[in-house]
């Protein structure tokens, strides 16, 4: 029942970070085709239109892929090396400037239109660039690079990749490494008037051997699902990554499919099936794992964090599921310091939760070595220590300027690895040798190796609060080094080596989103913040 | 915490001065009949711009708020001319916000407003909005704020700006909220309200004399 829709792979950008470090351990061990037959450069350079919030800017956006020549029905259709450059007039420039920013760091989210037949659909390209230097004169280039989600069709005839709408987040940095206020940039671009040729790619879909032998007659291919007329029913596997059995590719069978976290749940029967799921109707509580607070005091505290983990190295992203987060609150205290400032302190302790564990859920993820060789990897986040979460809010009238740390040891764990549908035993204990490591703005108030995570809030003049709010959430970010890998493998067979080579490295990106908390223990609690039995009400989705 | 109640206290006292319209004639004799046309009615108000509590430096910014009761023409200097029977901070989607958190008001009613001075060139009474009573909630710090909120009526807009000073809305009690929002602490509300006579257009007045 392959449709003929492009069939998004999100779970294989989420999970990748752990996944792909698992494969790239591995890829010694398959045979690691290279691209397909054969490849096309797509390079196109585009006028666009970006809101700033200084006002409307023209910009050129540059994207770069490699895509397949051409492909078989039912094949995996995967666009590789893709890169996003997007160059800002230097107005722009001087803007991050006049903010104090010496560096500059994006992410991207391009809309792609893939049409095949006179159907098509939206899939997202998302992309990461590395900090870059805001120059002193002249535009504002950056690159951003990222995975994209494979499409898989089951219909013959061209397929073509058409440029959409480009958002961009700007993270400005100043030069001692502390964000500017604001802390981050969102840019809205769309394609100018006159951006013709916004069609990156046309590929070629010709009738497989794998049983769907279409006559290239795309109106009724012998798998089109019923219930999807001309457009692109996805791959009923399609959320996992999974190739779907063209002729000559292997797969990992129709088991492996989405992991059961519940934060790739994905809307079924409507459009692709996007990566970062959980995209519940607008009453529905999307599915997440218990949270219920044990023994509440007055000062309990739930909620529900996932986002995304980039994996450096392997040049993808890892979801991390929705997880609980389970907090006493501290009590606020105002500081009056030396310099006449006044702040307000809250330090709050808690941990992560998991079936009575202090851990993530175990997220499981499929996706294709070097875009074939189908991994799945199972992972588990597993706490070492006090997870400390630490707000400092400024209070300079009528503002209020909040910064929130939040410290926690953590441990990657491997729980074990499938390659091609074998699975490859990596022992009981397959861990990090040690917590990652995140740069520690104050070593000497915090020894020791954790994940550093920063929030940023304010409330101005009178407006409402916007940004990172302990007890209402928000995006919280931070970078970590992964460390080597120790305990891995089996029956004499020692995986460390590989697993580290794959995984282990410093840069990993890092974008939380916490959602409401539910105070526990409060006598009533706020309505839509805690379900029935006081677990968090909120369920946030991982955003980029 | 003291601050967060104090925030509290002063939504609290800004709709308290919502009602709070003394009508005062500006001459040297205060009013001792208030005439509120139409009387006895029903009346609505609307926040025009944020309403703003803030306790110790610490705001919070309402972007929805809502009062309903009735008003009536009334003697006496202060009186009474009208009864906050319900008052809302925050809409579903629109909650109040602070850098603490998303903030829960919950106000103990009725709230009055009274009126103790009244321009009859401006056509604006000075009073206060009184018996204000309300807990808030931000995480598990809650605090509960009560006394009163200074503000102005003024019959061309049906406006009711409350514009609370410090001291007339106190934090009576604190609980996780710290030395932020301490017992004691004297919360300011400031915002504005547009009344209405209930389910019309009509902006209902309030005349100060003394007869």
């Amino acid at each position: 029942m392959r449709g003929q829709r492009a069939a998004l792979r999100p779970s294989r950008a989420q999970t990748r970070g752990a996944a792909i470090a698992a494969l790239v351990a591995l890829a010694p061990l398959l045979p690691a085709a290279a691209v397909a037959l054969g490849s096309h450069e797509v390079d196109a350079r585009l006028p666009y239109l970006c809101t700033l919030p200084s006002g409307p800017q023209t910009a050129t956006v540059r994207i770069r892929a490699t895509v397949p020549d051409r492909a078989t029905v039912g094949e995996t259709i995967e666009a590789a090396d893709v890169s996003t450059t997007l160059e800002l007039p230097a107005a722009v420039a001087a803007e991050l400037t006049a903010l104090e920013a010496a560096t500059v760091r994006m992410e991207t989210t391009l809309t792609v239109g893939v049409g095949q037949n006179g159907g098509s659909t939206d899939v997202t390209w998302l992309g990461t660039a590395q900090p870059a230097a805001v120059p002193a004169e002249g535009p504002l280039t950056l690159t951003s690079t990222g995975d994209v989600p494979a499409l898989t069709t089951g219909t013959a005839g061209e397929l073509t990749l058409t440029a959409g709408n480009l958002a961009v987040g700007l993270a400005p940095s100043k030069a001692d490494g502390t964000p500017t206020g604001p802390a981050s940039l969102s840019v809205s671009c769309v394609p100018g008037p006159d951006a013709e040729g916004r069609t990156l790619a046309g590929i070629p879909v010709t009738p497989g051997s794998t049983g769907t032998p279409g006559p290239g007659a795309p109106s009724t291919p012998p798998t089109a699902p019923a219930s999807s007329p001309a457009s692109f029913p996805s791959s009923s596997a399609a959320p996992s990554g999974q190739p779907s059995t063209p002729g000559g590719r292997e797969t990992a069978g129709g088991a492996a499919g989405a992991p059961p976290d519940p934060a790739s749940a994905s809307v079924a029967g409507k459009g692709p099936r996007v990566a970062t799921g959980n995209a519940p109707g607008a009453a529905a509580r999307p599915k997440a794992p218990p949270c219920v607070t044990e023994k509440p005091t007055s000062t309990s505290l739930s909620a529900y964090i996932t986002g995304y983990s980039n994996v450096r190295k392997l040049d993808g992203a890892s979801l991390i599921p929705v997880s609980c987060v389970q907090l006493e609150q501290g009590e606020p205290v105002i500081d009056f310091r030396p310099d006449g400032s006044i702040h307000l302190l809250q330090k709050s302790e808690g941990s992560l939760l998991y079936q009575g564990r202090k851990q993530s859920p175990p997220f499981t993820s499929t996706f294709l070595t070097f875009g074939f060789a189908p991994t799945t990897a199972t992972l588990v986040l597993e706490q070492a220590g006090p997870l400390i979460v630490e707000s400092d809010v400024l209070l300079v009238f009528p503002d209020n300027i909040a910064e929130t740390y939040i410290r926690v040891p953590l441990v990657l764990r491997v729980l074990d690895v499938e390659v091609n549908g074998t699975p490859l035993d990596v022992g009981p204990g397959c861990r990090t040798v040690k917590p990652l490591a995140s740069p520690e703005p104050q070593p000497a108030k915090y020894p020791g190796d954790h994940l550093v995570l920063l929030g940023k809030g304010q409330l101005l003049n009178g407006t409402d609060a916007t940004g990172y709010v302990l007890t209402s959430g928000g995006p919280l970010t931070g970078e970590v080094t992964v460390p080597a890998f120790k305990g891995c493998g089996a029956g004499g067979e020692n995986l460390d080596r590989l697993l580290t080579a794959a995984i282990s490295g410093p840069g990993n990106h890092i974008r939380q989103i916490q959602g409401q908390t539910c105070a526990v223990g409060v006598e009533v609690p706020t309505e839509g913040q805690c379900t029935a039995d006081r677990q968090p009400y909120v369920v946030p989705k991982p955003e980029r | 915490m003291k601050k967060q109640i104090r925030n509290f206290a002063v939504v609290a006292g800004a709709a308290t001065a919502a009602f709070a319209l003394a009508a005062a004639p500006a001459s040297a004799v205060p009013s001792t009949v208030w005439t509120v046309n139409p009387t006895p009615a029903a009346f609505t108000a609307t926040n025009s711009g944020n309403v703003v509590l803030s306790v110790n430096g610490i705001a919070m910014t309402c972007t929805n708020s809502k009062a309903s009761g009735t008003m009536a023409s009334a003697t006496g200097n202060p009186a009474t001319v009208a009864s906050i029977s319900a008052i809302a901070f925050g809409a579903t989607g629109a909650p109040c916000t602070s850098v603490l958190g998303n903030v829960t008001t919950v106000a103990t009613t009725p709230w009055t407003v009274v009126g103790q001075d009244y321009t009859a060139a401006t056509g604006v009474t000075k009073g206060y909005v009184g018996n204000v009573d309300a807990k808030v909630t931000v995480g598990a710090c809650v605090f509960r704020v009560t006394g009163k909120a200074s503000g102005t009526y003024t019959n061309s807009t049906g406006k009711l700006a409350v514009n609370s000073v410090t001291g007339e809305l106190t934090v009576v009690s604190s609980t996780n909220c710290g030395s932020a929002v301490p017992v004691g602490a004297k919360p300011l509300f400031k915002g504005d309200y547009l009344v209405k006579v209930a389910n019309t257009t009509t902006i209902p007045t309030i005349v100060g004399s003394n007869p």
